[in-house]
């Protein structure tokens, strides 16, 4: 986003941050408990 | 009046930004992806009377099994005949009913372990939850087709790709919670099935009420429709004329053949690493019959890791693969997939005989992708094929293949199995036919995919059909 950006701009993209960080941390959550498990093949 | 759950108050306002659709799609398909982790509760509730260990009354794993299998089927079902009410009725209806079903499905569950009656539970997550699975799965489809006209197989993957993910969150959540409601006398199944589905209610309440449809006639800024391409249309085909077309039972078995051959997969993955390389896995020499107690736990822990590598994998490539048909187009991306497939699925007891594990893992987990991205990458073939309008209804009626798949691939797995341990072949080397079978499901995709072509002109809805079929719709609402 530009510096130029216009406020309803920024808001819009505020709001994707956190929809996107709403879904994305918990599957984030999900992905480490995976890989925690997932490393077990690789010890 | 139009309610708080109708179209025409769901079209959004100028201004709005459609990265904010696959957002409220995946708070839907992360929740109803929990689907493949309830297995997490089979163990915990084979002794639910028992509490430590099963006692008379107790239900076998075998029998709580049935919930999954009841789930897939009425997903299938439910999105094949509520597809076109999903479509008029638009996506925020059908994903506070998918809420409805999913969240209220589990706690019908929790009734069904307080009174220990295993039909309560075939009933809230088999039926009422498989219904909500299939709501839920199909709500966002058209939506984010029509917000990514430019990128349709990226929008449909992300969604997608949550569904896979949604065990990934669930599994450990439930493990948590199982372990913070038990007690000297409950396993505490029943508190964490509560807790869920409230929490699954919330968020997928959240994810429908962020959906938004474009204006009609809305297309990204900046971007200008490619001329209609011969396998891509501009035209629209009724969901009553579509499944009657060649094209659709030709889609129909892509989507089972690369479904059954992947759920086969993912069967026998984990027991077929133990089985061929036994002791290897560890460093120790042997067959897995052959080694401690415990030496096959640990065997079994390698076997869990290589299971959570292949779902990792699995929605990786539902994103990918999905992004890439974008680009390479949706048959040639297919192509790719029963090609590779065919392939990899043969190489796959070669690799067990030469000992490489590295090359045994690798080949799954490329085969886990091509099982994810078939199914990432189906709607966006079907609106290429037959249009937006009617694009999340004949995606419903598809899914009756994933349902036919959640039978068939297990079955052939399973049967294969036994008749080849049963003519004396030792277990280690009574996968290889499977996978060559595997394979050769993989070739009539490959056939049936070759002949997909564009659907003839007498199948398109003339334009007098199509108004008729927007105002059905109510697409001329007010903004949001």
């Amino acid at each position: 986003m530009s510096e130029t950006a216009r406020p309803a701009e920024r808001g819009s993209w505020l709001m994707v941050l956190i929809a996107w960080a709403l879904v994305g941390l918990p599957l984030a959550w999900g992905v480490y408990r995976t890989l925690l498990t997932a490393v077990k093949l690789f010890r | 009046m139009p309610g708080w759950l109708s179209k025409e108050r769901i079209i959004a306002s100028p201004g709005f930004n459609r990265w904010l659709a696959p957002p409220a799609a995946l708070a839907i398909h992360l929740s109803i992806g929990m689907a493949y982790g309830l297995s997490v509760f089979w163990l915990p509730l084979s002794h639910a009377i028992g509490v430590t260990a099963a006692a008379p009354g107790d239900w076998k794993v075998s029998t709580l099994g049935w919930t999954f299998s009841l789930g897939i089927v009425f997903l299938g079902l439910s999105a094949a005949v509520f597809g076109r009410w999903v479509e008029r009725e638009g996506p925020r209806k059908a994903g506070v009913v998918a809420a409805c079903c999913w969240g209220g499905g589990f706690l019908v569950a929790a009734g069904g372990v307080h009174f220990h009656n295993i039909w309560l539970l075939y009933l809230g997550l088999g039926i009422i939850g498989g219904c909500g699975l299939g709501l839920g799965y199909i709500s966002p489809v058209s939506t984010l087709i029509r917000w990514f006209p430019d990128r349709r197989g990226m929008a449909t993957g992300m969604a997608i790709m949550g569904f896979g993910g949604g065990a990934m969150i669930g599994s450990p959540l439930a493990n948590l919670l199982m372990n913070h409601f038990k007690t000297a006398t409950s396993v505490g199944v029943e508190e964490t099935f509560a807790t869920l589905g409230l929490i699954y209610f919330v968020a997928m309440l959240a994810g429908a009420f962020g959906y938004r449809l474009p204006p009609p006639g809305w297309k990204p800024a900046g971007w200008t429709p490619r001329e209609a391409r011969t396998m891509i249309t501009s035209r629209q085909v009724h969901v009553g004329q579509a499944w009657r077309t060649p094209q659709f039972w030709l889609l129909w078995t892509v989507l089972c053949m690369n479904v059954s051959a992947g759920i086969g997969v993912i069967n026998m993955a984990s027991p077929m690493l133990q089985e061929v390389f036994g002791g290897r896995l560890i460093g120790a020499a042997g067959a897995l019959q052959d080694l401690t107690g415990a030496q096959k736990t640990e065997v079994a822990t390698i076997g869990a890791g290589f299971a959570a590598l292949l779902s990792l994998f699995n929605i990786g490539g539902r994103i990918c693969w999905a992004s890439l048909s974008d680009y390479v187009g949706r048959q040639r991306t297919y192509v790719l997939f029963f090609a590779f497939g065919i392939v990899l699925y043969a190489l796959a007891p070669h690799a067990g005989r030469l000992g490489s594990v590295p090359l045994f893992v690798g080949i799954f987990c490329i085969i886990l992708t091509m099982y994810g991205g078939g199914f990432a990458t189906i709607p966006a073939y079907l609106a290429d094929l037959f249009g937006t309008q009617h694009v999340g209804a004949i995606h419903g009626r598809l899914l009756t293949a994933w349902s036919t798949a959640g039978v068939l691939g297990p079955v052939l797995v399973n049967y294969i199995r036994e008749y080849e341990i049963g003519r004396g072949v030792p277990a280690a080397g009574a996968y290889n036919t499977t996978m060559y079978i595997l394979a050769g499901l993989l070739v009539i995709g490959f056939v049936a995919n070759a002949l997909v072509r564009p659907v003839s002109e007498q199948v398109f809805m003339s334009d007098a059909q199509l108004a008729e079929e927007r105002r059905l719709a109510h697409e001329s609402g007010s903004r949001t």
